[in-house]
């Protein structure tokens, strides 16, 4: 040990043992985090159109946010969004919690159903995409057999139809992540003690009240995280519209981060797709942070 | 937790600023990098060619083979890209975006060009290719290679809309190809109408791709030429669908086509769905591209095999067809560090023999008018001696630097269109143009400040 470090005071010592600790996990969250975040920032100020160098990339303050506002696919697509995150989030905790309270207790052959409810959750998105669109597709799609039977002349095209073709998309969703909701709630399940229940029955409480006055309010914080981490999932929705629809029929599927996806690689308007970009962030921000505030007791209950 | 969560939302485009970043810090890897490492850590002579996943992968090997044994200097690596144009697009210029070394010629679609020439993506290659050589390709594929008077990419094939028929059903009923579109619907009606009085399994009238995607372009563009529009004119660089031969046009497809002689579904199809209806002989008509006669007659493949017929696109009356210029070109990258080894392939992929081998054994329509009388490629595809005139007046999409955003409000518009029938044309037209005519005036901006 050199004679410098020994006449550290053993606190600070202890100061640049921590740091020492913390800093490849700050370095990581600098580098991967927060770096991206400022850059796309930084490139939304300005007007940067790959096709065209001879523009230059001058500085344009707020202007592409200004036309942001102003674009009335945007805002479609900020509309189709928000549908897909909130329709998509509550249907999927709902059904989660139906799937939770069913493995949850114990029966024949659960281990098997447990595996079974997680295979969507496993299947890549994009497998998962393609497959929804088979199933919707008017010549050859199961869903149409299963509706229609062999009346060939009733198939319906699900997809092609500007109302249907988000209403699939979210429903597709839900197939995937309802699993994933689940899991999350079946873990809160487990952490319920069993003598709650037997003291509630005791005092004659059936099933309902029992669900009512133990279960649900002991789920709150798994509740609380399982939607957080679903909104935010939800709103960086891309592969299951870029497989399914691509954004269409006439942009009636299209969502925020596949409409900058397009402005950005399809288009090269840099500038603008990185406004849409920090848009997209600084809604995830906004929901996230009303969440954290709405569920703060039940998050944090053994910290307050 | 929550919020790095939330701040990994970020998304795409902030990781691939990362990844530039990273890239550029990397020596060797960034375009400052050069030095004692051009071209990274590839041996000499490897030239880097990017495509797509090729339809007949043996075709493809036989053409290095013999670059290789005509060029034992060179050797080519290819990497493969997505098969949609549209995803092969995004995929090469973020490459050629960060200024990669890592590729020395590409594939382009023929409405690319001007992006690529403008961005100073592609090498301007016209003092190579002398104006006698030119000659030998078709007319419309020069010029779609061509932006301010310099040639970008050299044309590799070529292609164009067609129609093809059910040859049985209209012989049945003594029905010669449709020269007009009214008269195809009518005629499918009846042919639909027939099957069903039989009790035959039900049949589409008409197949098309009216997905919203590139191909919508292609498709609308000449159902609008056909009456007599246009989509935006090159001269004066204004956007025509607001007027009444356009506006009848996109009328006509979504009631008549979309509406009645295709399924809804067609809404959803690109090429392969919609020839998939076609081969399982539960459609009368079919537009599609010429690569669509040999799947169609391949009786592996397709159920109506040597019951199809090949015709020009219809028109409408009075009026005169037009089919879309399509095919691939040939580009070779500014920032490749082979370039004598790129133009050398490049210029191997353009000749008759290469042409020849692809027309032959991938049924690839060459872009050299020659082999058109070339009796080795007749033999193969006999159907391509009758495609040559519609190659010859093959009409091009707009042509600007800004085609990829031009082309997603093209789309959005004839999808949006298509899809809501009632909803009144020539506001929806109007907005379009408005928003098209702003991006060529910009892209006119950039020239001039660019001069």
């Amino acid at each position: 040990m050199s004679a410098g470090a020994r006449r550290l005071s053993p606190l600070a010592r202890e100061r640049l043992f921590a740091w020492g600790l913390l800093a490849p996990c700050l370095l990581t969250v600098c580098v991967f985090a927060f770096y991206p975040i400022a850059s796309s920032v930084a490139l939304s100020v300005h007007r940067i159109v790959l096709g065209l160098p001879g523009l230059g990339e001058p500085f344009v303050g707020l202007a592409n946010y200004q036309r942001l506002m102003n674009d009335p696919e945007a805002m479609l697509a900020l509309a189709n969004t928000v549908v897909f995150v909130f329709g998509s989030t509550a249907l999927e905790l709902a059904l989660g919690l139906v799937i939770a309270l069913v493995i949850n207790e114990s029966f024949k052959g659960r281990g098997l159903v447990r595996a079974a409810v997680l295979i969507p959750w496993a299947i890549p998105t994009v497998v998962t995409s393609q497959m929804w669109r088979f199933l919707a597709s008017d010549n050859y799609g199961l869903l149409n057999l299963l509706l229609y039977g062999r009346q060939v002349e009733a198939y319906r095209a699900w997809l092609a139809d500007p109302g249907w073709a988000l209403a699939l998309v979210i429903f597709a969703d839900v197939w995937k992540t309802s699993s994933f909701a689940a899991l999350i709630i079946l873990a809160g399940l487990q952490t319920i003690p069993a003598e709650r229940y037997e003291a509630a029955e005791m005092d004659g409480a059936g099933p309902w009240r029992r669900f009512w006055h133990i279960t649900l309010p002991a789920l709150k914080p798994s509740l609380a995280v399982a939607l957080i981490f679903r909104t935010m999932d939800a709103f960086r929705v891309f592969d299951l519209v870029f497989v399914m629809t691509q954004g269409g029929p006439g942009n009636a599927s299209n969502v925020l981060q596949f409409y900058g996806y397009k402005k950005m690689f399809a288009e090269g308007f840099m500038g603008y797709g990185a406004a849409v970009a920090v848009l997209v962030f600084v809604l995830v921000l906004a929901v996230s942070a009303v969440y954290l505030l709405l569920f703060r007791k039940a998050l944090f209950r053994e910290a307050a | 937790m929550a919020v790095l969560g939330a701040l990994r939302t970020v998304g795409g485009p902030a990781w691939a600023a990362l990844a530039v970043a990273l890239c550029l810090a990397a020596a060797g890897c960034g375009p400052e990098g050069g030095g004692g490492r051009a071209g990274g850590d590839r041996p000499d002579g490897v030239i880097r060619f990017v495509t797509w996943k090729p339809n007949v992968p043996e075709a493809w090997e036989e053409v290095y083979r013999r670059f290789h044994a005509a060029h034992p200097r060179w050797r080519v690596e290819r990497e493969l890209g997505p098969h949609s144009s549209t995803a092969f697009h995004d995929m090469l210029t973020q490459k050629l975006k960060n200024r990669s070394p890592e590729v020395d010629v590409f594939l382009m679609d023929v409405v690319w060009p001007p992006e690529f020439g403008s961005a100073g993506w592609a090498l301007a290659l016209g003092d190579r290719l002398p104006p006698a050589e030119r000659e030998a390709f078709f007319p419309a594929a020069i010029r779609a290679g061509t932006y301010r008077g310099r040639l970008y990419g050299l044309p590799f094939n070529i292609d164009s809309g067609v129609l093809y028929y059910r040859k049985d059903l209209l012989d049945r009923h003594g029905f010669q190809p449709p020269e007009t579109w009214p008269r195809l619907v009518e005629q499918a009606r009846e042919i639909v109408a027939a099957r069903r009085r039989a009790g035959g399994r039900h049949l589409a009238g008409y197949s098309g791709q009216f997905k919203q995607y590139e191909g919508l372009v292609c498709d609308m563009l000449e159902l609008i030429l056909s009456a007599g529009g246009r989509i935006v004119d090159p001269d004066t660089r204004r956007c025509r669908l607001a007027e009444p031969a356009a506006l009848r046009a996109v009328e006509f497809a979504r009631r008549r086509l979309v509406g009645e002689a295709a399924p809804r579904g067609a809404l959803m199809y690109q090429e392969p769905e919609s020839l998939a209806l076609f081969v399982q002989g539960r459609a009368v008509f079919m537009r599609n591209w010429p690569y669509a006669w040999a799947v169609s007659n391949n009786p592996d493949k397709s159920k109506v095999a040597g019951r199809v017929g090949i015709a020009r696109l219809p028109h409408f009356p009075g009026r005169r067809s037009y089919s879309a210029l399509g095919g691939w070109q040939v580009g070779v990258s500014a920032y490749s560090r082979r370039r004598e080894g790129a133009w050398a392939f490049a210029r191997f992929l353009a000749s008759p023999e290469i042409q020849r081998l692809m027309a032959t054994t991938a049924g690839r329509a060459p872009a050299r008018k020659a082999l058109y009388d070339d009796p080795e490629v007749l033999r193969a595809q006999p159907h391509l001696a009758r495609l040559k005139e519609v190659f010859l007046t093959a009409h091009p999409r707009p042509r600007t630097p800004l085609y990829p955003a031009v082309s997603q409000l093209l789309q959005v518009y004839f999808s949006r269109a298509l899809a809501n029938p009632h909803e009144p044309l020539e506001p929806m037209a109007r907005s379009c143009c408005r928003q098209v005519e702003e991006l060529l005036a910009l892209a006119a901006e950039a020239q001039e400040g660019g001069r």
